[in-house]
């Protein structure tokens, strides 16, 4: 009883500093016991993940090729993200989104594109296209996102999605291997392809235009 | 190195992305072959056409909104899933030996009755102002999580004004009670405005005042049951809180200030609230 009794008495206001020490005591306990918790999570997720809307909505919507669709790609993604967010443990939240991004897009793609994704494209003389078109002639099209648009648009998905990491987001090599799914080695030479398509596009259109 | 051999590594060369050895050997090679230094700069330009010239899709703000309350509904659901079973792995590690003690025997029940009241007695006599801590970190989680949100997405206020008789009645409106709404400018404490929140499973209101630059988001909404208890102070994360209860309202007030500001704030703030 001495003890309730002593609770009856306790002050109502305490002593600041010392009940703040109590407090932050049980905190620290508590903290291990709900870090796991996606309550806990839900601040720092938004905090690690919303500045990257706009990589995450840009990727969707060159890979899905639709606003409506790439708005429903990002949402899904970022509840997926937020579903895992306690496994992720890295320190590059924007890769790792990215990577979900693009998991999600693909599953959209199979379900209603298959064919957007086969590549039928001969790599070996596409590669080697047209280098009769002089750099400055190449250079007039730097400010025209209508032609380099459409350019894009036609190439299949997976130089899409190359194109945009590495030219949009500048991610390195490595990081585009992880998002992609492929091997480091894979990356330089898809690189190459996409672009030689991409020039095969544009020289195209300077010889049309002459 | 060969036409060949430089040609397929030229997109490596051009990202920076190969080791330096092999890098000097393309340069080498491009500085002595004037087709492959031709066909570089000709690739030189496309890439620069390609970075230029790509649409860049930015988000619309609305779906900066959609993503934000699909989050909060998922966390809803969360939360109503796992604060149960979280609640019961605490209690046996309370009292670790209890369990091999009192397993098994029929009058255990009622000792384990006896343990966990007696638990409680000591828990209230030796935790004062811990007593919810559990319940209150959680919370404090959430609080954190909604000022966090409230600055960073654009969504700080949803009646953004200065006085108080546009807040309350805007409040008044919107929810089942009627917070109280202080103006306290002339004290260093400017209302910004109101917004709706969703804390501790029921909407909320959040009163926003500007402390200098800072915002202090102040959570009010009406007390449940007796819960009389002290004002508690919280560090977290780098953000004050300080909760305090009068009897008809909690207040949680967070905010990035120091701790002396917010504690002035709670002063001016129970001062000015008309008393009931």
């Amino acid at each position: 009883m001495a003890l309730l009794r002593k609770a009856e008495h306790a002050p109502q206001t305490e002593d600041f500093a010392s009940d703040r020490k109590i407090v932050k005591f049980v905190l620290v306990k508590n903290r291990e016991e709900q870090d796991d918790s996606a309550e806990g999570n839900v601040g720092s997720f938004e905090e690690a993940l919303l500045p990257h809307l706009d990589a995450a909505h840009n990727l969707a919507r060159w890979l899905v090729r639709n606003e409506q669709d790439a708005q429903d790609v990002v949402q899904e993604a970022y509840l997926r993200a937020f579903k895992s967010f306690r496994g992720f443990r890295g320190s590059n939240g924007r890769a790792w989104l990215l990577t979900i991004v693009r998991n999600t897009s693909y599953t959209l793609l199979k379900k209603s594109r298959a064919a957007d994704l086969t590549t039928t494209f001969d790599e070996e003389i596409h590669a080697t296209a047209d280098e009769s078109v002089s750099p400055a002639a190449i250079l007039e099209y730097s400010e025209d996102a209508e032609l380099i648009g459409q350019a894009m648009d036609e190439l299949p998905a997976e130089f899409r999605e190359i194109l945009v990491l590495r030219h949009q987001e500048g991610l390195s090599y490595k990081e585009i291997a992880d998002i992609a799914q492929i091997r480091p080695g894979t990356v330089m030479s898809r690189l190459a392809r996409a672009r030689a398509r991409l020039k095969e596009y544009v020289t195209t259109r300077i010889g049309k235009e002459k | 190195m060969n036409c060949e051999e430089a040609r397929k590594l030229t997109d490596g060369y051009w990202d920076g992305e190969l080791d330096p050895i092999t890098n000097q050997a393309i340069e080498e090679h491009l500085r002595d072959c004037p087709d492959c230094e031709q066909a570089y700069e000709t690739h030189r330009s496309l890439i620069r056409v390609i970075s230029n010239a790509t649409p860049y899709y930015k988000a619309p703000a609305e779906l900066r909104e959609r993503i934000r309350s699909s989050l909060r509904e998922e966390m809803a659901g969360q939360s109503t899933r796992t604060v149960a079973p979280d609640a019961k792995p605490s209690f046996p590690r309370r009292r670790p030996e209890s369990r091999t003690i009192l397993w098994g025997a029929p009058w255990n029940w009622l000792s384990l009755a006896a343990a966990v009241i007696f638990a409680a007695i000591i828990a209230l006599n030796f935790l004062p102002g811990g007593q919810r801590s559990g319940a209150d970190q959680f919370l404090a989680t959430q609080l954190i999580a909604s000022h966090v949100r409230s600055l960073m997405a654009n969504h700080l206020t949803d009646v953004a004004s200065s006085d108080q008789h546009t807040v309350k009645p805007w409040m008044d409106t919107k929810l089942d009670f009627a917070p109280p709404v202080v103006e306290l400018s002339s004290e260093g404490f400017p209302l910004v405005g109101g917004r709706l929140d969703y804390l501790d499973n029921r909407p909320v209101a959040a009163l926003v005042y500007q402390r200098r630059k800072h915002f202090i988001n102040l959570f009010v909404w009406p007390v449940a049951g007796d819960a009389a208890k002290p004002t508690t102070s919280i560090t977290h994360q780098g953000y004050q809180m300080l909760h305090w209860v009068d009897p008809d309202f909690n207040y949680w007030a967070i905010s990035d200030v120091n701790e002396k500001d917010l504690q002035e704030f709670k002063q001016l703030f129970e001062k000015q609230a008309p008393s009931r």
